[in-house]
Formats: C-alpha cells, sequence, structure tokens
C-alpha cells in the first residue's frame, strides 16, 4: 500500500468517525429529552393514582391488587413488536380484552366500575409504555453507535 | 433466534419498581403471569434486598420473552455492577426515574459508556 493511499484510508476513517461522534451526541440527546419525557409522563401518572387513593382509600391502589405469581395466568395486552416499516425497531402492539383467553382488564384488579382519576392515570402509563419503547429503540442506535466508534478506533488506532 | 435480534414474535416489556411504578405500567397492560407462574415484574418494597433485586434482574435476563427490562435508576444503583455488564441489546435495560430519585444521566449505564469514549484529534470536522 502506497502512502497515499494509506493517508487516504486514515482521512476516509477520520471522517467516519466524525459522522459517528455527531450521530452520538444526537442520539445522547434525543435519549436523554425521551428519559425527561417518560419522567413526566409517570409523574402525572402517579398525582393521578394518588388522587384515586384520596378519593378511595388508601389501600384501594397497590400491591395487594395486583396479582402474583399465584394468581390464575393471565396474558400481557401490551406486547414488543419488531417494527415493519423499519425492520430494526421495536414497537408496541396492543391487543383487545378477551377475557376468555386470558387477556384480562388490568383496570378491574382496582375497582369493578373504575373512577375517572384511574382511568386517566392508565392512558397516562399507556402513554409512558410508548415512550419506553421509542427510548429503547434510541438506546440501541446508540449502543450500535457506540460500537461502531470502538471498532473504527481500534482499527485505526485512533486511541 | 440470535441474542442480538428481535425475532418476528411478540415480546413482553418486565419491570422492576416501587409500588407506583409497577401499578401504573401493569395499568398500560405489560403485566402477564405465564403458564409457569413467572411474573414479570417486581415490586420492590421496603424489606427487599440489593440481592433480591439482583436474583429478579438476573431471571428477567434470562428469559428469552422479555425483550425490554424497566428499572427505576435507585434501583439499578443497588445492582449497578450486573446492569453495567450487561451491554447486549436484547434485553434492552431502561433506567428510569421513580418519586425518590429523579432521573441522572450521569449514572446511565449507557451513557456512562459513551462518555468514556473521548473525542480524538484527528477527527477532521468537529472544531
Amino acid at each position: 500500500m502506497t502512502a497515499d493511499n494509506c493517508e487516504t484510508d486514515r482521512n476516509g476513517a477520520a471522517e467516519l468517525l466524525d459522522s459517528l461522534y455527531l450521530d452520538m451526541f444526537h442520539l445522547i440527546e434525543a435519549h436523554t429529552n425521551c428519559r425527561v419525557d417518560i419522567e413526566r409522563t409517570n409523574s402525572n401518572g402517579a398525582i393521578l393514582l394518588a388522587r384515586t387513593k384520596f378519593q378511595q382509600g388508601g389501600n384501594s391502589i397497590g400491591t395487594a391488587q395486583i396479582p402474583t405469581e399465584n394468581s390464575a395466568e393471565f396474558n400481557a395486552l401490551c406486547r414488543v413488536v419488531k417494527d415493519s416499516d423499519t425492520g430494526n425497531d421495536v414497537t408496541v402492539e396492543r391487543l383487545a380484552v378477551d377475557k376468555e383467553n386470558g387477556y384480562v382488564e388490568p383496570l378491574h384488579w382496582f375497582s369493578v366500575l373504575p373512577p375517572m382519576s384511574l382511568r386517566n392515570a392508565a392512558d397516562k402509563f399507556k402513554k409512558s409504555i410508548e415512550l419506553v419503547a421509542e427510548s429503547t429503540n434510541l438506546q440501541r442506535e446508540l449502543n450500535a453507535v457506540l460500537n461502531g466508534i470502538d471498532r473504527l478506533r481500534r482499527c485505526a488506532a485512533l486511541k | 433466534m440470535s441474542s442480538n435480534e428481535l425475532d418476528s414474535e411478540t415480546k413482553l416489556m418486565a419491570v422492576i419498581g416501587d409500588e407506583d411504578t409497577c401499578v401504573g405500567f401493569l395499568l398500560g397492560g405489560i403485566g402477564e403471569v405465564n403458564e409457569q407462574r413467572q411474573s414479570n415484574f417486581m415490586v420492590v418494597e421496603r424489606d427487599s434486598s440489593a440481592a433480591d433485586i439482583e436474583a429478579c434482574f438476573k431471571r428477567f435476563l434470562a428469559r428469552e420473552d422479555i425483550a425490554i427490562i424497566i428499572i427505576n435508576q435507585v434501583y439499578a444503583d443497588l445492582i449497578r455492577a450486573t446492569v453495567d455488564a450487561h451491554v447486549l441489546p436484547l434485553p434492552t435495560v431502561l433506567e428510569i426515574p421513580s418519586k425518590q430519585q429523579e432521573y441522572d444521566s450521569n449514572k446511565d449505564s449507557i451513557l456512562k459508556r459513551a462518555n468514556q469514549f473521548e473525542i480524538p484529534w484527528r477527527c477532521s470536522c468537529i472544531t
């Protein structure tokens, strides 16, 4: 390999590294913003849960009402699937309530007639689950970029 | 299935958190108790130890039907070495804030890893 070729390869590697670093910074920013959104959404949901406890009684919403490993089996209504559009990303799939096949409505663990505040809290946490899926995609992309930077730096001996 | 890729099956989210976090995500519909009586959630109580949390976290990591593990950052801090040791993309571990502690990006495993990469002087366009 000539000195010119070697220099061209090094410049190419440096440009690719620049591009990966810029991607990394953009992804870090998006990742942090997404976590802040999750924090805000969860806080709003927690306030609505607290309002429900205030209205229905302190023990109405808590660990005592949620199923345990000794409860009858049931299936998750909300599942993670591969996004058919992008291929690598994940997205959330929401299934319909079907009690006979084990898809139960979680609101009914807490109340037969759930108050509006509890329904609104559930909506907030559904939104949070969407944000979790978004954050997962960002984190996986960031992980791939970090792996790329690591590999490139090793190859180009730029450390 | 490759451990680094999500196949065509649907998978679960799992949650390790305080009461409000678990109740909230369960209200959102992620909870499941399967035929083997395994649940995908753990409510961390006052008497739960770091060893309990770590055992549950490792159990979730080993399950092939779990794609995302959500954990309150305050509990991830208790088992930081185990959380940091998991670098595979699947299952993805997401540290989220809780009532007790707001989100601190300096403690997040993936961002700590990003901070380890210093920008070399040879990069061409970063000024």
